[in-house]
C-alpha cells in the first residue's frame, strides 16, 4: 500500500526554487492499477521517484506498506527498492555490456540470492515475457519492445509488491505498447500494485484509476469504471 | 551481493576497454617493473661485491699511510717513513687478534724476456701475503727464508704476465729483466700463480711478485715499506684487531691520522652503503612512477564512474547499496593496478635478468620483492580508487538515472 500525505518536493537551483510537488495526498491500495497523467512538468516523475523510494519528500509523509520512509537510511531504502518495488523506465535502462539474463538477474544479486537460483529465476521471468530465446543476447541486439519486456522481467523477478512504470510505452509504437500493457495487466491480475505514468489517454484507459496532476497538485482522481481490455480497443 | 560477482563485473568492464585499461596501467607497470628490477639488480650487485671482497681474502685488514692534514697541500715526508719491514713481527707480537701480517711495497717496471716486454706492476711482499689472499701457485715454488734474508733476485709471475712473456714456454728457471730507470736487474722466475681474475679493482694475474727485501735492498734502496696487509683471527674480532693495530701506532707516533687501518668489514659495509644509496635513489624514482601510476588509476576510475553514471543509477534503483557500488569500483581499480603490477613484475624480471646477465652477477628476484611490489600495487589501487569509488557510491539515484 502506498500512502502520500501532503507530500511536497522542492528543488533548489541556485537562487531559484522549483516546487515540483505542492502537497500531494494519494493512497493506492494493494492490487490497484493507477495511471498518473498530466502535462509536462506537472510533477509526475517527481512523484514516481518518491513512491519508488529513489527520492525523499521535502515535506509531508510517505508510507510504503506501512513503513515511513523518513526514518529509513539510504541503505534501508535500497533494500526496500530491491524487495518491494519493480521499476520500468521509458528508456528501458538495461545495462548494455551484459546479457539480458544477467540484466534480469541484477535485483537478485543485490538480494543475495545464490547464482544457481538466479539463473533459474531469470530464465523463468524471461519466459513469462516471451524472451527465453533471447536470454544471452545483449540489449542492443533486440528491438525496443523486447527491451521493455526484458525490463519488465527484471522488474518482477524479485517478486515486488509494487511495479512503477514511468512512460513505459513512451518510446514504443502502439502495437508494441499494447503488448507491454497486456503484460502489466497480467501482473496486476496476479496481485501486483501498478502505478503508471503516461501522456497517452489510450494507455491510461487500461488502468482502474486515473490521477491527474497539474502544477504539482492533484487536479482529479477518478476511478475508471470500465478499464480497457487488450485486443478489445476499437 | 557476493564479492565474486563484483569482481566479475569489474573484470568485464575492464575487458571492454582493453586499450584504455592498459594505458592507465602503464604507470603502475613501469613503477612495479622499476621496483623489481632495482631490488634485483642492486642486491645482485651487492652480492657480487661481497663475494669479490671475500675473494680478496677474508677478514683482511689494510694498514697504510694516513692523510696528513694542515700542511698546505704539501705531502709531508713523515707519511712515507712510518712502516719498516721489521715492524711486521712487532705488530704481530703485540696484536693478539691478528692471525697474520705481511709488509708490502708496490712499484712498477718494464719486464723483458727475449724480445717481449710488458709494463709490470710489482708487489714486493712476504709469503704470508699469498696465504692471506688465497693466491696459490700453479707451478714452481714460494719465496724461501733464504730468498728474503739474502734479498735474492727471484720473481713469481701472475698468470697473465706469464703467458704474455713466455707464451707456451715454461717460465720456471728462466731469467727476465726488469728495468727501473737506468738500471736493469735480472730476475729468476721461480713460480707462477694460478689465475684469480679481476676482483674489484685488483687483478693479481697482471702483477709480478718479489721478495720485499729484494725490492728494498736492491731495486729501490728504501728503508720503509708502503704498508701491511694483515688478517684478523675472525670476523668477530676484526674491529678489536683494528683497534690493537691503531694502538700500536698511536704509541709510536701519537697521531691516529698518520696511519690508516681499515678492515674488510668496513669495506663490506661501504659496499652495502653504496648498494643502499643506489636502492634509495632508484626506489625514489620507482615511487614516483608508482604515484603517477596511482594517479592514472584514479583517472581511469573517475572516467569509468562518469561514463557509467547511468549504470550506477540503475544499479541503485534495483537495490544496490552504497557499499556494493563502492566495492565495485574499488575492486575495479585494484584489478587494474594488480594486473598492471603483474605485467610490471614480468617486465621488471626480464630487465633484471638482462642486466644481471650483462653485469655477470647472480640474478635475484626474491619472493619478498614480489610480495612488496604486488602489495604496493594493491595498496595503490585501493588508495587511489577510494575517491572515485566513494563518489560513485554517493551518487543520487535520481540524478544518476537522468544523467545523459
Ligand atoms: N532535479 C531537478 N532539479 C530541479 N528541478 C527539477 C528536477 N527534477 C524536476 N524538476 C522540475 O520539477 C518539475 C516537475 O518535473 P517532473 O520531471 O516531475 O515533471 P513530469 O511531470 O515528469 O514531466 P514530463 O511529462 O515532461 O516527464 C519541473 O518543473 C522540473 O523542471
Ligand atoms: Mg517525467
Amino acid at each position: 500500500m502506498i500512502q502520500l500525505q501532503d507530500v511536497s518536493k522542492i528543488y533548489q537551483m541556485g537562487q531559484v526554487t522549483v516546487e515540483a510537488l505542492k502537497g500531494v495526498s494519494v493512497t493506492v491500495e494493494k492490487g490497484d492499477f493507477v495511471a498518473i497523467m498530466g502535462p509536462s512538468g506537472s510533477g509526475k516523475s517527481t512523484m514516481m521517484n518518491i513512491i519508488g523510494c529513489l527520492d525523499r519528500p521535502s515535506k509531508g509523509m510517505y508510507k510504503i506498506n506501512g513503513t515511513n520512509v523518513e526514518k529509513l537510511s539510504d541503505n534501508q531504502l535500497a533494500e526496500l527498492r530491491n524487495k518491494e518495488i519493480g521499476f520500468v523506465f521509458q528508456q528501458f535502462h538495461l545495462l548494455p555490456r551484459i546479457s539480458l539474463a544477467q540484466n534480469v538477474e541484477l535485483p537478485l544479486i543485490y538480494a543475495g540470492v545464490s547464482s544457481k537460483e538466479r539463473h533459474h529465476r531469470a530464465q523463468e521471468a524471461l519466459e513469462l515475457v516471451g524472451l527465453s530465446d533471447r536470454a544471452h543476447h545483449k540489449s542492443n541486439e533486440i528491438s525496443g519492445g523486447q527491451r521493455q519486456r526484458a525490463a519488465i522481467a527484471r522488474a518482477l523477478i524479485n517478486k515486488p509488491s509494487i511495479i512503477l512504470a514511468d512512460e513505459p510505452t513512451g518510446n514504443l509504437d502502439t502495437k508494441t505498447g499494447e503488448m507491454i500493457m497486456s503484460l502489466l495487466i497480467d501482473l496486476n491480475n496476479l496481485g501486483n500494485t501498478i502505478v503508471l505514468v503516461t501522456h497517452d489517454p489510450e494507455i491510461a484507459a487500461y488502468a482502474k484509476r486515473v490521477v491527474r496532476l497539474r502544477d504539482g497538485l492533484i487536479n482529479s482522481d477518478e476511478v475508471n469504471p470500465v478499464p480497457r481490455v487488450v485486443g478489445g480497443g476499437e | 551481493m557476493l564479492i565474486i560477482d563484483i569482481i566479475r563485473v569489474a573484470l568485464k568492464s575492464l575487458a571492454g576497454n582493453r586499450l584504455r585499461s592498459f594505458l592507465s596501467m602503464l604507470g603502475i607497470i613501469i613503477g612495479v617493473a622499476a621496483v623489481i628490477a632495482v631490488v634485483a639488480i642492486s642486491s645482485g650487485a651487492e652480492q657480487q661485491i661481497l663475494d669479490s671482497l671475500n675473494n680478496l681474502g677474508t677478514n683482511m685488514i689494510t694498514i697504510s699511510h694516513g692523510m696528513t692534514r694542515g700542511t698546505g697541500g704539501r705531502i709531508s715526508q713523515s707519511t712515507t717513513d712510518l712502516f719498516t719491514y721489521e715492524m711486521a713481527d712487532q705488530i704481530k707480537a703485540l696484536c693478539p687478534d691478528l692471525n697474520n701480517i705481511a709488509p708490502y711495497v708496490d712499484g712498477s717496471g718494464l719486464l723483458v724476456y727475449n724480445d717481449t716486454n710488458v709494463q709490470g706492476r710489482v708487489r714486493a711482499t712476504t709469503p704470508e701475503f699469498f696465504e692471506m689472499v688465497d693466491l696459490d701457485l700453479a707451478q714452481g715454488r714460494m719465496f724461501s727464508e733464504a730468498d728474503l734474508e739474502e734479498s735474492r733476485l727471484v720473481v713469481i709471475l701472475g698468470s697473465e704476465v706469464a703467458t704474455d712473456l713466455f707464451g707456451e714456454t715454461n717460465p720456471i728457471g728462466q731469467e727476465i729483466k726488469i728495468t727501473r730507470g737506468n738500471y736493469k736487474f735480472s730476475l729468476n722466475v721461480i713460480g707462477v700463480f694460478e689465475s684469480k681474475g679481476q676482483v674489484m679493482f685488483t687483478n693479481y694475474d697482471s702483477q709480478v711478485f718479489l721478495p720485499v727485501t729484494t725490492w728494498m735492498n736492491r731495486l729501490q734502496s728504501i728503508k720503509y715499506v708502503n704498508g701491511f696487509s694483515a688478517q684478523a683471527r675472525s670476523n668477530e674480532v676484526a674491529e678489536i684487531a683494528v683497534a690493537q693495530v691503531e694502538y700500536f701506532f698511536y704509541q709510536r707516533y701519537k697521531d691516529l691520522d698518520k696511519v690508516n687501518v681499515t678492515s674488510q668489514t668496513e669495506m663490506l659495509s661501504m659496499a652495502s652503503d653504496f648498494a643502499n644509496t643506489f636502492k634509495i635513489l632508484l626506489g625514489g624514482i620507482a615511487s614516483i612512477a608508482l604515484l603517477v601510476g596511482g594517479i592514472g588509476i584514479m583517472n581511469i576510475t573517475l572516467v569509468s564512474v562518469t561514463e557509467r553514471t547511468r549504470e550506477i543509477g540503475i544499479r541503485k534503483a534495483l537495490g544496490a547499496k552504497r557499499r556494493v557500488i563502492l566495492f565495485q569500483f574499488l575492486i575495479e581499480s585494484c584489478t587494474v593496478s594488480l594486473f598492471g603490477g603483474l605485467l610490471g613484475l614480468g617486465f621488471g624480471t626480464v630487465v633484471a635478468m638482462l642486466v644481471s646477465h650483462l653485469g655477470g652477477w647472480p640474478f635475484q628476484v626474491t619472493a619478498f620483492s614480489v610480495a612488496i611490489a604486488m602489495g604496493f600495487s594493491m595498496m595503490i589501487g585501493l588508495f587511489f580508487g577510494i575517491y572515485p569509488a566513494s563518489r560513485a557510491a554517493r551518487l543520487d539515484p535520481v540524478d544518476a538515472l537522468s544523467y545523459e
